[in-house]
């Protein structure tokens, strides 16, 4: 699961959530990829099931690439705490995702498994997505 | 060989006009090169999307009755609607020879057990800019693991030079890895590690 090593602050402000992403909204290293089409804050949890279901599907032979990072904690204050005495614990590490960004991308495999394997991923995401080719190819 | 176009001279600039411009169905361009003063035009939506859709599209642009003949240097989409929202366009003569970047296609399947990579998704070329070619075929039909293909086996058409370093890996084949068997220790690695991990980051 992605974690960051070490942090500079343990505790911080949750991250903006408006505009579309201004980088990483092409496939670069792969064939295919998903694109995000809606903000979300996306777990590590999330990013390790979605790039299961992909390897688990293309079983031999291609390559994944993660393309976002959970460097953003969230804190929760307990159930059943009064309000104030401070800031909760971190208790999830987040990638703050925005429209357009490009999250996972695929290569190695045909159109068909590669289609079938990111429409599993998606379904592990908090997000609304689609697949995209890159650009200049077939 | 190039798509006709009429483009419409801008005399306004900045978002607002371009904004208003892209509402009308046009898409805001800027025509450049060979050392002249930059030509800021808008030409027709629909056209020019079905026009640039190939890489490289050589464009014939009619500006006030004077024939411009560019080529594609850059286009700018929206990221989720995939819009043209800008077009860079790099003024050509006919004859003359431009460097230009030219997407591989990879046909065919390699032997069971390998598989391939592309590693360079386009190659450096010089051509004739009315011959550009849109994409270079190469196959990997039946290569074993190891049958690398770099940029000196891809086939060039006539008049066309390759400018990218002959040496340059551009598909990989290697050996299919096996995925299965590494899931299941970094799976329980991974659930471990997200039970500490909030508490084991270090305080300010």
């Amino acid at each position: 699961m992605l974690i960051p090593r070490r942090v500079k602050h343990r505790k911080q402000h949750h991250p903006g959530r408006s505009g579309a992403a201004t980088g990483g909204t092409k496939v670069t290293f792969g064939e295919f990829g998903i694109q995000a089409l809606s903000p979300a804050y996306v777990t590590n949890r999330q990013i390790e099931s979605a790039r299961i279901a992909m390897t688990r599907h293309i079983k031999r032979g291609g390559k994944v690439w993660i393309n976002i990072y959970p460097d953003r904690p969230l804190t929760k204050k307990p159930a059943e705490t009064r309000m104030g005495s401070g800031k909760g614990s971190p208790e999830w590490w987040v990638a703050n995702v925005k429209p357009g960004r490009v999250l996972f991308e695929l290569s190695g495999v045909n159109e068909e498994v590669a289609r079938e394997a990111l429409r599993l991923a998606i379904h592990k995401l908090p997000l609304k997505a689609r697949i995209v080719r890159r650009e200049g190819g077939e | 060989m190039s798509e006709k176009l009429a483009a419409e001279l801008r005399t306004e600039f900045g978002k607002g006009y371009a904004r208003r411009a892209r509402v009308a169905g046009k898409i805001p361009a800027v025509i450049y090169g060979h050392g002249a003063d930059p030509i800021h035009v808008a030409l027709p939506g629909r056209e020019t999307t079905l026009a640039v859709r190939v890489a490289n599209a050589l464009l014939t642009l009619d500006i006030a009755g004077e024939e411009h003949l560019a080529i594609v240097k850059d286009i700018q989409r929206n990221a989720v609607r995939q819009a043209i929202e800008h077009i860079d366009l790099l003024t050509v003569r006919r004859g003359e020879k431009v460097t230009v970047d030219v997407p591989v296609h990879v046909n065919g399947e390699v032997a069971a057990g390998a598989v391939a990579n592309q590693e360079a998704v386009t190659v450096s070329v010089e051509a004739e800019a009315t011959h550009l070619p849109t994409a270079l075929e190469v196959s990997i039909e039946g290569r074993e693991a190891g049958q690398h293909v770099h940029a000196s086996d891809i086939v060039l058409p006539q008049g066309v030079t390759l400018l990218t370093d002959p040496e340059t890996l551009v598909v990989n084949v290697s050996e299919a890895l096996e995925v299965a068997e590494e899931e299941a220790p970094a799976e329980a690695a991974a659930e471990a590690a997200a039970e500490e991990a909030p508490a084991e980051a270090p305080a300010e």
